[in-house]
């Protein structure tokens, strides 16, 4: 699966970081407004923005695990037409501050997210596993070059 | 092995122990699904990728690490306010994957 790893280490204690990534004020002011938010596993939220040309504005949400100050996930649709995303954050102590590790999973494309639907066969199955990441781990390196 | 350059169907097929039948119609999944496209040389068929969905993806990702970096500042710049003094250079580590 295709996916972002970002991780950034902040100077200010696990449980600030904490309640930033979960005080709908705080999410808020540094990510994208929204009033729903609840840091409770099942607990549907929607992140506000402007609309842009090929974006409807918003990202619906669903909490998916709570486990303070250590880890926050929710999934992510952005886009209706495409396959539901998860965003996680882990959280740890380090010796002056908080290491921040974002993970942000499910860039399947469209071509893929049907491919999952259709993959039944058992020799199949496992080529498409094994093989086609590695062929669209080559190409999205090479694109990206 | 298409990531290399086009291959004709009986080709791929050598690289897999199932039928060249069975291989013909997952290549006509992948085609169906806009990953890869044929074309007639003689009286095989020759496959090669398409990269515009992957493209796509890769723009798309390249959005979100843009909007994901741009966002951790601004966590940052809050955490700062917070505390209540100007926002230190935070140590930066960016992977992708």
């Amino acid at each position: 699966m295709t996916r972002i790893d970002l991780t950034e280490t902040y100077p200010y204690p696990i449980a600030q970081v904490w309640a930033a990534l979960t005080d709908k004020a705080a999410i808020s002011e540094w990510l994208m407004t929204t009033d729903d938010f609840e840091p409770v596993v099942g607990c549907k939220f929607r992140l506000r923005s402007k609309p842009m040309p090929g974006w409807r504005g918003f990202v619906d949400c669903v909490v998916l695990e709570a486990t303070p100050p250590a880890r926050l996930s929710y999934s992510w649709v952005g886009d209706e037409k495409r396959p539901p995303m998860t965003v996680t954050w882990t959280l740890t102590a380090v010796a002056h501050g908080t290491r921040l590790q974002l993970e942000h999973s499910g860039f399947e494309g469209f071509g893929g997210f049907i491919l999952a639907k259709l993959m039944m066969g058992p020799g199949w199955k496992k080529m498409m596993r094994k093989k086609l990441p590695a062929v669209i781990e080559v190409r999205l390196q090479k694109e990206t070059a | 092995m298409l990531a290399d350059g086009e291959r004709p169907v009986l080709s791929l097929a050598s690289c897999f122990s199932v039928s060249v039948p069975a291989v013909s119609q997952h290549l006509a999944v992948l085609r169906a699904c806009g990953l890869v496209e044929e074309r007639r040389e003689g009286r095989q068929r020759v496959y090669y990728l398409t990269p515009d969905p992957l493209r796509e993806v890769a723009e798309w990702m390249a959005i979100y690490q843009r909007f994901w970096t741009d966002r951790l500042g601004a966590l940052g710049a809050f955490l700062a306010r917070q505390a209540g003094h100007t926002p230190p250079k935070p140590r930066k580590k960016g992977r992708r994957s």
